[in-house]
């Protein structure tokens, strides 16, 4: 039977968690195209093994594993021809893959190099019966495109937090180990050095985010609603325009151009609500926004407003917050 | 060192909603009597170039596909930023070609120009977003590609970048020729054109090619691109409650509402 | 005979030697006057001689501080009419006892000078009071060695004089003696029982230290504020000739250089304006953004400039570079400063010397943005959306006709042709708040019969914010598109509801071909309610003030206008804030800089709603769109209940009822 192919990664703390949003999202697909659930699991070795187990517990059956120093973080130059020998050795009519950092320029040129049908940053995947389908966020978020791959294979880069990992399916599966050989000085590119920027942990998997935007009216309003996410325990996040002018680090952005964040809670601060960063946080359980205006059109999209001034606001709320946990 | 900066005059992304519309036979934005601007992250990259430019000379040559007619503004703004010469290629559905059909135009174009050791793009184009132009692009020419790249410096006979990942960011070690697409950054933010250069940008070359003088290969075509089947407009259904009383008893409701939901 | 041969040989080698010291280096003023730019248009030389008339005989803008202004009134005409003394003390040096031909000996002459001897006293008085009691913030940066000096000089003048009269009085009895009352008390009150000899020293003493005092003062003239004496009444006289509120354009293509980054960059009359500059600091004193306690020091615009010219000038006219030279735009004059500037004019208002510092200003403001491309990032924001978008309202998010909504205004691309065109302006178009004067403006003009219409789509900035922040380009590139568009459609007759587009339509667009009649919403309306065409009837809700706007107000002169559409309103006649009329206070957004956070010292916006609430007024009227969001959210953020709803929002509001068919 033809395979789907997804591309998962383990890099650090196991399998990444945007390769097990790929497998929930391809499992329909290769349902309804009767295609095998497959899997290149790459890495630099440890976890790997553990990683196929979680893999081949959420139904992946067919397991390619590589494992090699270079196959690090970031690391494109490395990891793309190994996932191009697991195509190649798998011969798949889909392959899937996380619009991650190594996604995004992993995607186009696997497509390229299998002389495939590429689809990219994929919010919803599916399949017709016949053909791969997607659905993306285009002009700023203010549209959704609807594409079909016009032939096979297909590539497909889906976004990362769009879909949620997926309910345990075990499958009886097998591994195998690929030959890797590569040369570090071969590499057209190399990653000298990964720089975590602390501020920016855990913004997409928070529960609980706290977003800024223009009408905080500068980085000082930021320490602001730091304090609020400090005391719920979430993570601060920020709008276009505050990234734009520099008072935030450009990572901290939500929206179309920025993360995609699904949290608990939301918390809007100072964000009119532009379709640019609303396409970000759709996805949120509760939002609750903070406005000045009351027309703005963030308070179309909350469940719960706040018309009034920020300043005023969230202090208040920051100080019933630790009030209500050092109860 | 000679770049090629690829940029892109797409709709003013900041145009009000009541304005935006799908064109039901293109499946693409409207585009008549819209506000065109330069696409946003192309700026950035125009910046990159030409701060190699100062630093280390060569020179900056700008590349778009477009309505000639229509991409004058952009092209002015990439001259009188301080790009030595501009390329339009002559296609009136330019903006809206599939990303795929983009990069093969762009990297054949890259080709006829002749000399490039760096090409740049914006990260993404503030219309279709599918931000595999790049990529693509360096298949194409054979060369290296790093993406969402904030700033770029030479180091020995190659670049150094540094790179927006999910995590922070990587620095990372390019070998030239080499493609990347650059994101904003503080250190790219574009510059505004000086008054003198603006009036000597009328001045400097601009070549118009048809996109038939353009020798796009088969090797360029590999990738499909995919079938667009429809653009929509998603709704939105307000069920806001907007919570009332001075702040205090804002606050105090929000608490408990959200005690409520188990979120606190 | 001798003695007086001796006598007049000396005055006049005393003489010579003031004359050369002051001469001297009044030629050098005036080449370094000279270095400016020779091209400025002058006004008509009858509007020149009422200006001298207005400004240096009645002493108008003087006399906007009654005290100190009345003090230099003593001062000023006591030096006038106490020059016949100085010219007979000169007479005597060779003539005894000689006096103006004429009228010399006369009792009311002598009477007259007695008064102004007095006066020119109490004035040295007041000045000392003012100075070293009062202490006004204004003068605090003044050279204090100087003005005392010069206080000190002028007493010792008139005590001298006075000397001398008395003593002259004691020994001649002359017959203009009958006259001078003062001296005469004097002559009794200290010679009265003094032997002759003793007059006669007292007279010499009287009489040299007079004459010897007048030409130290002399040697004094040429330096610092005193020049203004020399300078005053040829600045005033050359006038520019300009519409106060417009700005000298430039040929962008062809200059040489864009603005003024050196001192004889400036033209000869911004040079003039330096040397006519008294540092009364009453600039200082109503300069809005120097009173919430920022950099700007408009006075230094012209102390400053006059230092400089003076440091850099002698070897730029002896065609040398200067040894050492302060870089004028970032060291002189640091960004901040030039950035500070709202161009409200209130101190062009107040200059008794009737100096222009924001000319200076937008000058330095050139340079940095055509010529170095430098200025804060939020202005360069601005910039770029006017460039990209037409408006400088990046993010507004809104359809430059999205206001029309419930209003029905024909567009002139549909080939409307009514009498009037309905100039929406930016900052009313892009900003929700302000879409309900101008909803409110079109129901008036229509319940009036006044036929109005719009550009719409095609309307785009006027290019104000573009000049005021230094981008002459940009703004020129506006004012030919704009010109074409109006043309285009025979436009003749506009209203608008915005004091920056009213200014720049009316006086800045004739020089590039565009001559239309411009009114402002509130004049327009204040006809309408004049001819009974409009009938306000419902009285507004509590008290009302009204906010001028600078670019209605100082720069066009119209404070009636909104003040009678109010006054016809029941309830409506504003209460005055202290800081109203030619004395307003800038909302905080001119001169570009709504686009830029005003964060140093308090904020402009918060300072002027504090004002207009210390009226105990609920409602700030206003007429213009800018002082409309500046006062909003001045009211938001210092938590004031007073709220400005524009002029026209007001009268429809009284008018609504009557509409209800």
């Amino acid at each position: 039977m033809p395979a789907l192919l997804i591309v998962a990664t383990v890099f650090d703390a196991g399998l990444a968690r945007s390769s097990l949003e790929l497998v929930g999202a391809a499992r329909p697909i290769a349902a309804g195209l009767r295609l095998d659930l497959t899997a290149v699991v790459l890495g630099p070795g440890p976890g790997l093994a553990e990683a196929a187990e979680v893999l081949h517990r959420h139904g992946v059956g067919k397991i390619w594993r590589a494992a090699h120093s270079l196959l690090t973080s970031g690391q494109t130059d490395a990891l793309l021809p190994v996932v191009e020998q697991a195509a190649r050795t798998a011969a798949p009519q889909v392959v899937m893959v996380s619009a991650d950092t190594v996604g995004r320029e992993l995607a186009p040129r696997l497509a390229y190099r299998l002389g495939a049908s590429l689809i990219s940053e994929a919010v919803e995947v599916g399949t017709d019966g016949h053909a791969v389908v997607a659905k993306r966020q285009v002009y700023g978020g203010r549209a959704v495109a609807e594409e079909a791959a016009a032939s096979w294979p297909v590539v497909v880069s889906v976004k990362p937090r769009t879909t949620d990992v997926p309910e345990p399916w075990p499958v009886a599966g097998s591994v195998e180990d690929l030959v890797v050989s590569l040369d570090e000085a071969s590499l057209a590119t190399r990653v000298r050095e990964v720089r975590r920027e602390q501020a920016d942990v855990g913004l997409e998997d928070a529960q609980v985010v706290v977003g800024g935007g223009r009408g905080l009216g500068g980085a000082d309003g930021f320490k602001t609603i730091g304090e609020l996410a400090a005391a719920l325990g979430g993570a601060v996040g920020a709008s276009r325009p505050p990234a734009d002018s520099g008072w935030v680090p450009i990572n901290w952005q939500i929206g179309q151009t920025g993360k995609t964040i699904r949290p608990a809670l939301y918390i809007a601060v100072g964000i009119s609500g532009a379709t640019q960063h609303v396409a970000g946080v759709t996805g949120s359980r509760t939002i609750v926004a903070i406005n000045r205006d009351p027309e703005a059109p963030i308070f179309s999209l909350a469940h719960f407003g706040l018309v009034g001034d920020y300043r005023e606001i969230v202090p208040l709320l920051t100080a019933k917050v630790r009030e209500l946990k050092g109860a | 060192m000679d770049v090629v900066v690829c940029i892109k005059q797409v709709v003013d992304p900041e145009l009000p909603v009541r304005d935006f519309a799908i064109d039901p036979s293109t499946r693409r934005q409207v585009r008549e009597g819209r506000p065109l601007v330069i696409s946003t992250y192309d700026e950035h990259a125009l910046e990159v170039g030409l701060q190699l430019k100062d630093r280390h000379g060569g020179t900056v040559k700008a590349l778009t596909i477009g309505p000639r007619a229509a991409v004058g503004d952009a092209v002015r703004l990439a001259l009188a930023m301080g790009a030595d010469e501009a390329v339009v290629v002559d296609d009136p559905r330019g903006p809206d070609l599939p990303g795929v059909e983009k990069a093969a135009v762009l990297a054949a174009a890259v080709r006829k120009l002749g000399r490039a050791d760096l090409v740049l793009t914006g990260c993404e184009s503030a219309d279709w977003v599918e931000r595999v132009v790049p990529p693509l692009v360096a298949e194409a020419l054979g060369a290296s590609c790093v993406t969402f790249v904030s700033t770029a410096e030479f180091s020995g006979n190659g670049l150094v970048v540094r790179r927006l990942a999910d995590d922070g960011f990587h620095v990372v070690d390019v070998r030239l020729p080499a493609v990347l697409s650059i994101a904003s950054d503080d250190a790219n933010r574009p510059r505004l054109p000086k008054v003198k250069d603006i009036v000597a940008a009328k001045r400097k070359p601009v070549h118009v090619w048809a996109m038939a003088d353009v020798p796009v290969t088969s090797g360029d075509r590999r990738v499909r691109a995919p079938e667009v089947q429809g653009v929509t407009i998603p709704e939105r259904t307000a069920k806001c409650e907007l919570l009332s009383g001075d702040p205090a008893e804002q606050v105090a409701t929000l608490v408990q509402r959200l005690r409520a939901l188990k979120l606190l | 005979m001798e003695a007086t041969w001796l006598r007049g040989a000396a005055v006049l080698l005393l003489l010579a030697l003031a004359g050369w010291v002051a001469g001297r280096r009044l030629v050098l003023v005036y080449r370094l006057i000279r270095l400016g730019d020779g091209r400025v248009p002058l006004v008509p030389v009858d509007a020149r001689l009422r200006e001298l008339i207005v400004q240096v005989i009645a002493h108008r803008r003087v006399l906007r501080r009654p005290f100190a202004g009345v003090l230099h009134l003593f001062i000023f005409y006591g030096f006038l009419v106490l020059l016949s003394t100085i010219v007979q003390a000169f007479g005597e040096a060779f003539v005894p006892g000689w006096t103006l031909p004429l009228v010399g000996a006369a009792p009311w002459v002598a009477l007259t000078q007695d008064i102004f001897v007095v006066l020119v006293l109490a004035g040295v008085g007041m000045a000392l009071w003012l100075r070293f009691v009062v202490r006004p913030k204004r003068l605090e940066a003044q050279d204090r060695f100087g003005a005392l000096l010069i206080l000190v000089l002028i007493t010792g003048i008139m005590l001298s004089l006075l000397l001398s009269r008395a003593a002259f009085i004691r020994l001649h009895a002359p017959a203009w003696a009958q006259g001078a009352l003062v001296s005469r008390v004097v002559a009794a009150w200290w010679f009265g029982s003094m032997p002759d000899w003793f007059a006669r020293v007292a007279y010499e003493v009287g009489w040299w230290t007079h004459l010897g005092l007048i030409l130290y003062f002399m040697t004094w003239i040429p330096e610092g504020k005193h020049l203004h004496l020399v300078t005053l009444v040829p600045n005033v006289v050359l006038a520019k000739a300009r519409p106060r509120g417009a700005l000298a354009s430039i040929d962008v293509e062809t200059a040489e250089r864009l603005g003024a980054s050196r001192v004889e960059h400036f033209t000869w009359k911004d040079n003039l304006d330096a040397f006519a500059c008294m540092e009364c600091g009453r600039c200082v004193e109503v300069c809005p953004a120097n009173s919430t306690g920022k950099t700007l020091d408009p006075r230094r615009l012209h102390t400053d400039l006059r230092k400089q010219l003076t440091l850099v000038g002698p070897a730029v006219l002896a065609g040398q570079e200067p040894a050492s030279r302060p870089a004028l735009v970032g060291q002189v004059f640091s960004e901040e400063f030039l950035w500070q500037c709202l161009t409200c004019g209130a101190c062009v208002e107040e200059c008794p010397a009737t100096n222009d510092h924001i000319d200076k200003i937008v000058e330095m403001r050139r340079h940095l943005v055509m010529e170095e491309a430098r200025m804060p990032a939020t202005m360069e924001d601005a910039l770029r959306s006017l460039e990209a978008r037409g408006h400088p309202f990046r993010g507004a998010g809104l359809a430059r006709t999205a206001w029309t909504a419930g209003v029905y205004v024909p567009r002139l691309a549909d080939g409307a042709r009514p009498e009037w065109l309905l100039w929406a302006g930016c900052a009313a178009a892009m900003n929700e708040r302000n879409h309900a004067s101008l909803r409110a403006l079109v129901r008036l003009l229509r319940q009036a019969g006044v036929a109005v219409g719009i550009l719409g789509d095609e309307e785009t900035c006027t290019g104000d914010p573009a000049r005021r922040m230094g981008n002459e380009y940009l703004f020129q590139t506006f004012a030919r598109q704009n010109i074409e568009t109006l043309n285009r459609y025979g436009v003749e007759k506009i209203v608008t509801t915005c004091p920056h587009c009213y200014n720049t339509l009316k006086h800045e667009y004739p020089p590039f071909g565009g001559r239309y009649e411009v009114w402002h919403h509130t004049q327009l309306l204040a006809r309408l309610v004049d001819e009974g065409r409009l009938r306000p009837k419902d009285p507004v809700a509590g008290r009302l003030t009204f906010h001028d706007p600078c670019y209605l107000g100082r720069h066009n002169g119209e404070y009636e206008a909104p003040r009678r559409v109010l006054t016809a309103i029941p309830g409506g006649a504003p209460v005055e804030m202290a800081q109203s009329r030619d004395r307003s206070f800038c909302c905080g957004a001119g001169g570009g800089l709504y686009w830029m956070e005003d964060r140093v010292g308090e904020r402009v916006s918060h300072a002027r709603t504090r004002q207009a609430a210390a009226t105990g007024a609920g409602t700030v009227a206003v007429a213009c769109p800018f002082c409309m969001l500046m006062l909003q959210d001045g009211a938001t953020a210092t938590e004031s209940a007073i709220r400005p709803m524009d002029v026209a929002e007001l009268l429809d509001r009284s008018l609504r009822e009557e509409r209800r068919p």
